[in-house]
């Protein structure tokens, strides 16, 4: 232990951070280019001495005015018959410097006025910030013209100018940070063993605010630069410097256009685009390492479902709802094998009937959910099996018919802690969208009358009807979203956690609601949940997963008393139950599986108490126990027989 | 009720913000040491009579401010004069009159020659704006549908360099296209057009309109079509998107009735935001295109150190600038329910 | 054992919710916390229950001297340490000898430290960082709380575990300093079911293997199990029945705790009982409705219910509600 400790100290953190940071970093391909045509560019600004055909601001002959670019002069010249590629490699200098420099006066006010904003609040931040508003909204162009126009256009005051007016975004950006950074609870944790403010902000609140520091001083690099060209565009450029601005304001007002003299224009812009692009791009691939976005969204086309028309089909029962040998993969982009998230899973659900899908984070439960209505985000695809709704095979169906089934035969109750309402449309017009979409022969006029009424049916008072979700409580959103599922008289209710996040009371009132409503409407329920309590208490049938297989499908009474699979039974153990105060709570060891990275032979393996060795080697199949549907994946279920 | 009083609020806090650019703007143009009509009393060749003369034509006769006795200790001023009969004092009720004082260059009262450009400036900024919005709303929406395909990445791709263009360099090479194509190169009208039909007369402003809301165009699309695009993705990926789907709308209906005002809301932020930087674009394209509004007034004052047009110019662009700042935020209010009740 | 470990007298903390209308003179209050009295024992497990807004959580953070109480008494150890600032806290060696451990083990580590920086971290604030025996401490911590060997996690980042082992590393982050009270801030929460009990099996062996005292503060009645050995039911910010685990469980007084009681889900299908589920939801902490606070929502409330506060009842030695029906 001893030399571990030390071996640690040896090492360099910092260095193994940056690693990190590179190897996410250097797989954004825009991050990539921009950071080598910044590196290019600053190459040419710190060389230009070598670089240069000719010396800075030397006229080569009066007599070579615009002349067109040539091997003598690979940019041509300009109206001063100098060498325009000298005077662009020159100009990188000027351009550089000037943002750089500025942009690191604007970081440091901003940073310094966000940070203490953020940090100290009260009467500093509202100060701070009340200041920053006003400095926002004063357009930054024009007062930097009148301020360089009224002091001495030298590339100090340029610089000093652009700089102190150029850091009220940052200011901005870093107060958000801080405060949402001072908000996370080890933040609580460090104030709570008595660490000074000192020590919070340089070892928790910096180190968060940094990363984001370093993409604003990017952006605003890039902002000073296209300031500093269009101040000396305008006129206002140190005359003694020829930065790309100056280049151009020169060429521009003395006749360029006039004369043809395309290159005189062209070349000294192009060199603020690369530049400016080069950070843009770095700061594009910078934002991708510290908030990777994924970039898909629930319109983008799903993966058409797999039809293995090679397989018998198997024949559907009479049941309402049922899944048949139902696999589900994840595919990715990058070429690794699929994620293996529901494989093999069957149940049938019949009318009235409430059957509970339970297991833990990661199980597969809600992909198997999604899937059932073809909701699968755009990686996930059905690559086996089929959905039979009245017989019908859901997997077949085609987009369209697909939109009819939704709703009107199977609806969704998703979890009301989530943002499963639209915030800036009330909840009675949400309700009443899909009345509009599936009963398009409902009166118009009934439909106020049929929103209250379903409303009522889950106890929210009329006057509520009106309202946004915003104003609703949580323990009403989630009565609302089920008004919403009960609006076109669906057969099927899927109910995906309804009551999780919720108090323990307001999680009875909802589970009495559905039961409520199951018996009243005669509605047959998926309840997918974690909860193992809840299932004992409300369902009729039970599907235990695990890892993305069923581990044990049963009779809600055989899942409690006599279970074949030793996942149930562990998963039992640990659940407490106060009617037992002798019973100790025992954990399973170990952690559920990641679905990309699934263990070999029995998913459940690596945490089973009773693994013998061909567990680890065979998958085992599903096996039926007795005549009632009692379904277990377990290998000792073959060896105790 | 609780909308009024934010509504209030941000009225009363823009204009307090109008009037800090009124202080702040007479305090430069006295502070800083640039003006030719201080710098010109300075000059020891001037008889004493001409120097006396030119103070009390620029009104540099009178004390800047009166002291404020409440401020004491800080000496401000002269403690000895007439609030009324102050340099500051003067210029605000000139202001309430609407006087900006006389340009240097021209003679003409500075809020005539303002009052002149500042409809070219609304017009172009007003054009600009529209097309841009509207386009770069439809190519952001169009990018974020194909999200992850080349379509999109082409359309990130072609935003990102429009970001980078600086405007005054697109103005130009623009310029230099259509001079070859029969563009006209400056100004809003064609010398003696306004003896022509009214129809006529749209048509040619419309011609020398075309380049410059063009640049206008291209440089403001980039960022808007980039922030629709990444707040629509943003968006789509909702769960209320995911309920919208499960309740069996089409692809269509979503986007139109649960996620475009949504996505909406960050770009009317964005817009609000910009508006300065929007001034910073009028200015360029107009000084490249000649085109007759506040940015050339800028462009040509700097270049004849004519300080008057520009202390004018900045006032009036910063509290155009600040009331539509007020009219965006209320659009924000408008949209989002969420803000209605806080 | 003389002196009490831990001893809460009439605390309060109520939060300024700005005015009601422009007009109005005073600002309204939200009673977060509203006069909570109870008393630890060194190594005594308290449960403290209540649904979301009924103050547990302000409790916790008065606890820690976080929040200033608006009004009360918190004594340790015999001494009051009310109002005591940060710095008096730390000279008392208060930071030390109280820990504390959140909801979500996700938020509560800084994802930019090392698991050894996050671990020694305490140390580090209290001058222990070149003590001979540091890195035995940390050792000792870490595998207390269940991560063995230690060395293999000290240079992994917060992400590279499992929510788990998350709300291990802050245990371990708690014990380090060697505390004699831990409160746990719903601990167990957001974990799946399957660690759980691992977690509070933890718990339940370091107080028994260091002696330490934990106020394990849940909204779940049911997550705690028989861990406890007494439980505070709170309600809009008081404490409306305490007494031990089994003699709550078993014969709970106060209207408010039988309910909660019997929504707890028993993960057997063959014990489905009658469950009384309460209508509406917690009122809101900014209007405590008069006498009795539960009484709007109480299924066996009287008239004068409406009217009086009830005082808190001894039922036993180790048994108190208050509730206007056990007046006899």
């Amino acid at each position: 232990m001893q030399t571990t400790l030390q071996t640690v100290e040896r090492s360099n953190p910092l260095g193994v951070r940056f690693l990190g940071f590179w190897n996410t970093f250097k797989k954004s391909r825009t991050g990539v280019l921009g950071l080598v045509m910044l590196t290019v560019i600053i190459l040419v600004a710190i060389f230009a001495p070598l670089l240069a055909p000719y010396g800075r601001l030397e006229t080569v002959s009066i007599s070579d005015i615009y002349k067109p670019p040539s091997a003598l002069h690979l940019f041509g010249t300009d109206d001063a018959g100098q060498d325009v590629f000298s005077n662009f490699v020159f100009g990188a200098r000027v351009s550089l410097t000037v943002g750089f420099f500025a942009a690191f006066i604007s970081i440091i006010i901003g940073g310094t006025f966000g940070l203490v904003a953020g940090f100290f609040g009260g009467r500093w931040e509202n100060f701070i910030m009340r200041f920053t508003d006003i400095m926002l909204v004063i357009p930054d162009l024009p007062l930097m013209v009148v301020i360089v126009a009224l002091t001495k256009p030298s590339l100090l005051n340029i610089i000093f100018v652009i700089g102190l007016l150029g850091w009220t975004t940052t200011a901005r950006v870093v107060r958000s940070q801080t405060l949402a950074v001072k908000s996370r609870k080890f933040v609580l944790r460090a104030r709570a063993i008595g660490a000074s403010r000192g020590h919070i902000i340089s070892r928790h609140i910096l180190p968060l605010v940094m990363p984001i520091l370093v993409v604003q001083a990017v952006l605003v690099i890039s902002l000073a630069i296209l300031n500093e060209s269009a101040l000396s565009f305008l006129g206002l450029g140190d005359p003694t410097t020829l930065s790309w601005g100056q280049m151009l304001n020169y060429a521009f007002g003395r006749g360029a256009m006039s004369a043809g003299a395309w290159w005189a224009l062209v070349f000294p812009g192009f060199g603020i685009v690369w530049v400016v692009l080069g950070l843009t791009l770095l700061g594009q691939g910078l934002e991708q390492v510290l908030n990777p976005r994924l970039d898909t969204h629930h319109l983008m086309p799903s993966r058409p479902v797999v039809q293995n028309e090679a397989r018998a089909k198997p024949v559907p029962s009479q049941a309402l709802l049922e899944a048949l040998n139902l696999s589900i993969h994840y595919v990715n982009d990058e070429g690794r094998a699929p994620a293996r998230a529901v494989e093999n899973v069957s149940f049938t659900l019949n009318e009235g009937e409430l059957l509970g899908l339970v297991g833990e984070s990661g199980c597969g439960k809600t992909t198997l959910m999604l899937a059932l209505l073809r909701l699968l985000p755009s990686a996930g695809q059905i690559v086996d099996g089929r959905v039979y709704f009245h017989g019908r095979d859901l997997t077949a169906l085609s987009e369209v018919e697909m939109n009819e089934i939704r709703w009107s035969g199977i609806s969704i109750v998703f979890q009301g802690a989530m943002n499963a309402l639209n915030p800036v449309r009330t909840v009675g017009d949400q309700i009443a969208e899909a009345i509009i979409k599936h009963i398009p022969l409902y009166p118009r006029e009934g439909i106020p009358a049929r929103v209250t009424e379903l409303l009522d049916l889950v106890g929210i008072a009329a006057d509520q009807r009106d309202h946004f979700p915003h104003q609703y409580s949580g323990g009403m959103r989630q009565r609302a979203l089920i008004a919403m599922a009960l609006a076109c008289n669906p057969q099927v209710i899927i109910a995906d956690e309804p009551t999780t996040a919720l108090d323990v009371m307001i999680q009875a009132q909802i589970l009495e609601l559905l039961d409520l409503l199951r018996k009243k409407l005669g509605l047959a329920i998926v309840f997918v949940t974690h909860d193992l309590g809840i299932v004992a208490e409300m369902c009729d049938k039970v599907l235990v997963m695990y890892g993305g297989v069923t581990a044990e499908y049963a009779n809600v009474d055989v899942i409690y008393n006599d279970s074949q699979h030793p996942y149930t039974q562990e998963l039992l153990k640990a659940f407490p139950d106060l009617t037992k105060p002798k019973k100790k709570l025992t954990s399973i060891p170990g952690y559920p599986p990641r679905l990309d990275a699934l263990p070999a032979g029995c998913r459940f393996a690596p945490r089973c108490p009773a693994v013998f060795d061909r567990c680890h080697a065979e998958e085992p199949s599903l096996h039926q126990i007795g005549n009632d549907g009692h379904i277990a994946s377990c290998h000792l279920i073959e060896r105790t027989r | 009720m609780n909308l009024t009083r934010a509504i209030l609020r941000k009225a009363a806090w823009s204009v307090f913000t109008i009037l800090f650019v009124i202080i702040l703007n007479f305090f430069l143009f006295r502070v800083l040491p640039g003006d030719p009509a201080r710098a010109g009393i300075r000059d020891p060749r001037l008889k004493k009579e001409a120097v006396e003369m030119l103070r009390v034509r620029f009104g540099l006769d009178k004390p800047v401010i009166n002291c404020f006795e409440s401020l004491n200790p800080i000496t401000l001023g002269d403690c000895n004069v007439n609030p009324l009969d102050t340099q500051f004092f003067i210029y605000v009720r000139n202001l309430t009159q609407g006087e900006l004082g006389i340009s240097y260059h021209t003679n003409r009262p500075v809020a005539d020659v303002l009052a002149e450009r500042l409809w070219n400036t609304v017009l172009l900024i007003g054009a600009g704006q529209i097309l841009s919005i509207i386009i770069g709303v439809a190519l952001g929406v169009f990018a974020a549908w194909k999200a992850r395909t080349y379509l999109d990445y082409g359309a990130v791709a072609a935003s990102l360099v429009a970001w980078s263009l600086p405007t005054f360099w697109l103005g130009i090479i623009l310029l230099f296209w259509g001079s070859s194509n029969g563009f006209p190169l400056a100004g809003k009208a064609t010398p003696g057009m306004s003896s022509m039909p009214l129809l006529q007369q749209w048509g040619d402003i419309a011609r020398h309109m075309f380049l410059p809301t063009l640049t206008y165009t291209i440089v403001y699309l980039g960022e808007y079509t980039l922030i629709m695009r990444s707040s629509l993705v943003d968006v789509l990926s909702e769960d209320y998107i995911l309920t919208a789907k499960a309740k069996g709308l089409s692809a269509f209906q979503i986007l139109k009735d649960h996620a475009l005002k949504n996505a909406m809301l960050p770009l009317v932020t964005v817009i609000a935001i910009n508006l300065g930087f929007t001034v910073a674009g009028a200015i360029q394209i107009e000084a490249v295109f000649s085109w007759p509004g506040l940015g050339s007034a800028i462009y040509e004052a700097v270049g004849r150190r004519d300080f008057p047009i520009l202390q004018g110019a900045f006032l009036l662009i910063a509290i155009a600038v600040i009331i539509a700042n007020f009219l965006a935020d209320l659009t924000y209010h408008w949209l989002d329910p969420r803000v209605q009740v806080e | 054992m003389s002196k009490k470990f831990l001893e809460v007298r009439g605390l309060k903390k109520y939060f300024e919710a700005g005015r009601p209308s422009f007009f109005a003179k005073d600002p309204r209050n939200v009673h977060a916390v509203d006069g909570v009295d109870f008393t630890l024992r060194r190594s005594e497990v308290i449960a403290l229950v209540g649904e979301s807004g009924c103050g547990k959580s302000t409790l916790a953070l008065l606890l820690m001297g976080l929040e200033n109480p608006t009004a009360g008494s918190i004594k340790f150890e015999g001494m009051d340490i009310t109002h005591l600032n940060d710095g008096e806290r730390k000279s008392h060696d208060l930071r030390r000898k109280i820990q504390m451990v959140f909801q979500d083990p996700y938020e509560s580590l800084n994802p930019t430290q090392t698991i050894e920086e996050i671990v020694t971290e305490p140390l580090l604030v209290h001058g222990m960082m070149n003590t001979p025996d540091r890195d035995e401490r940390v050792q000792k911590a870490m595998e207390d709380a269940g991560l063995k060997p230690a060395d293999v996690y000290l240079r992994r980042y917060p992400h590279e575990l499992s929510g788990g082992q998350r709300q291990r590393v802050v245990i371990a982050a708690a014990l380090v300093l060697e505390p004699e009270l831990i409160l746990a801030d719903e601990p167990v929460s957001m974990l799946d079911v399957s660690i759980r009990a691992e977690v509070i099996n933890l718990l339940a062996e370091l107080r028994i293997k260091r002696q330490i005292a934990v106020i394990f503060i849940t909204h779940d009645l049911g997550s705690v199990g028989f861990f406890a050995d007494r439980v505070a039911v709170m309600y809009l910010g008081r404490i409306v029945e305490i007494g031990s685990m089994l003699e709550v469980l078993e014969n709970p007084k106060h209207p408010y705790t039988k309910a909660l009681i019997s929504v707890i889900p028993v993960p057997n299908p063959r014990l489905r009982h009658e469950r009384i589920i309460l209508q509406g939801e917690t009122p809101n902490p900014i209007n405590i409705p008069s006498g009795c606070r539960f009484h709007p929502r109480c299924p066996v409330a009287i008239a004068s219910c409406a009217l009086s506060d009830p005082p808190m009842l001894s039922l036993n030695k180790s048994h108190q509600a208050a509730c206007l029906l056990l007046v006899k």
